[in-house]
């Protein structure tokens, strides 16, 4: 009888259950990674590595974040996390109507509408009512920021603050604005 | 084979009478000379045996919960993984470049030139429809199971197409299956 073989002891993750050297193609290497560290840190050696210069990159922020960087560097980063947030808010707070007039080609224009839905109006309905107003056409589309603005063919500029405000009464006169020359402008 | 198995799909567990035991006994000695000197405690005459026919033919031999090894059909008997890295010369290894190991991994099965290209290797003996072990360039264990579909010789002078059936591999249902209750 052939003698009897020992069976082979395979050191398996406690992570992620495959043979330690296969974590690397398992379902995710960063949560073994601390353990292979404890259990077997001879089979990766670029982890013990790695998590060093990870450990000196944690102390270069730190240091960064203390200002004991070049303050060049991180002096306009501080400005910009201040004004960002302050701008968002300032936007989202003003509810206003925007009406441009989009020259298309020499003779024929259509007039866009944006913001109406800030003012609780259903776009749909107002593009209806819109279009029958001034006999013309006009639809719901997506403007440039993925926002849905109204079109409306031709040149309504005029007669269009004062249909909104009538048939709308919750949009008041002052929220609404024109684009004239690049520059917006209130309509009143 | 194993992709997405689970005890669901296990549909009866028996134990088998006994002139089954030893035909199943006997077939996997004949298969895998190498494990007999430790076939009494793998598979003690006196514990029962337990098979486990789950969906798509497929036959779990099972000693106090642990499947040990698995057929489909009539076929040849095949160690689990976990057993193979016990015993890792029951069985002729083929190996695979490291660039298919996350192939192998995911279930797909062994094309020729991975096993052809200067990262693999191929024991010369193997025949075709026999069971292999899956090594990987630079890997000390065994990543899957492994039924070849041609033989080493044909892998070598076809050298395209699946060269090798991946039967059960690293974190599929049969590897996450330490214990069956
Ligand atoms: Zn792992």
């Amino acid at each position: 009888m052939a003698e009897k073989p020992q069976p082979v002891r395979v050191l398996y993750c406690a992570v992620c259950s495959l043979p330690a050297e296969y974590c690397e193609f398992g379902p995710d290497l960063e949560k073994c990674k601390p353990w292979l560290i404890q259990n077997t840190p001879d089979l990766y050696p670029d982890l013990a590595e790695e998590l060093n210069s990870r450990e000196a990159d944690k102390v270069g922020e730190q240091l960064q974040s203390t200002g004991i960087s070049s303050p060049a560097s991180s002096a306009p980063k501080a400005e910009e996390v201040k004004h960002l947030p302050g701008g968002k808010i300032k936007k989202k707070d003003k509810k206003e109507v925007v009406i441009e007039k989009v020259v298309r080609n020499k003779r024929k224009c259509i007039t866009t509408v944006k913001g109406l839905e800030l003012f609780g109006v259903k776009l749909s309905d107002a593009s209806k009512k819109l279009g029958k107003k001034f006999a013309t056409g006009a639809s719901v589309v997506k403007g440039p920021t993925e926002k849905e603005q109204i079109d409306v063919q031709g040149d309504i500029s005029y007669d269009i603050v004062e249909f909104i405000t009538d048939t709308w009464p919750d949009v008041p006169e002052t929220a609404i604005f024109f684009i004239e020359d690049g520059k917006k402008v209130p309509a009143v | 084979m194993f992709k997405k198995f689970s005890a669901e799909e296990v549909s009866a567990q028996n134990q088998v009478k006994a002139s089954v035991q030893r035909k199943i006994r006997q077939s996997i000695a004949d298969e895998y000379p190498g494990l007999e000197p430790v076939l009494d405690d793998l598979l003690p005459k006196k514990s029962p045996l337990i098979v486990a026919k789950c969906q798509n033919h497929l036959n779990l031999v099972l000693v106090n919960n642990v499947p040990l090894f698995f057929n489909i059909r009539d076929g040849p008997y095949m160690p689990t993984l976990r057993l193979l890295h016990q015993y890792p010369n029951i069985m002729k290894k083929l190996q695979v470049d490291r660039g298919a190991i996350k192939f192998v991994l995911s279930g797909a099965n062994i094309m020729c030139p991975g096993l052809t290209s200067p990262g693999g290797s191929l024991d010369e003996e193997v025949g075709a429809e026999t069971p292999v072990a899956i090594m990987a360039e630079g890997k000390q264990h065994a990543l899957a199971i492994g039924f070849t579909k041609m033989s080493a010789k044909d892998i070598k002078a076809i050298n395209k197409g699946i060269g090798v059936d991946n039967m059960h591999y690293l974190n599929d249902g049969l590897w996450k299956m330490e214990r069956l209750e």
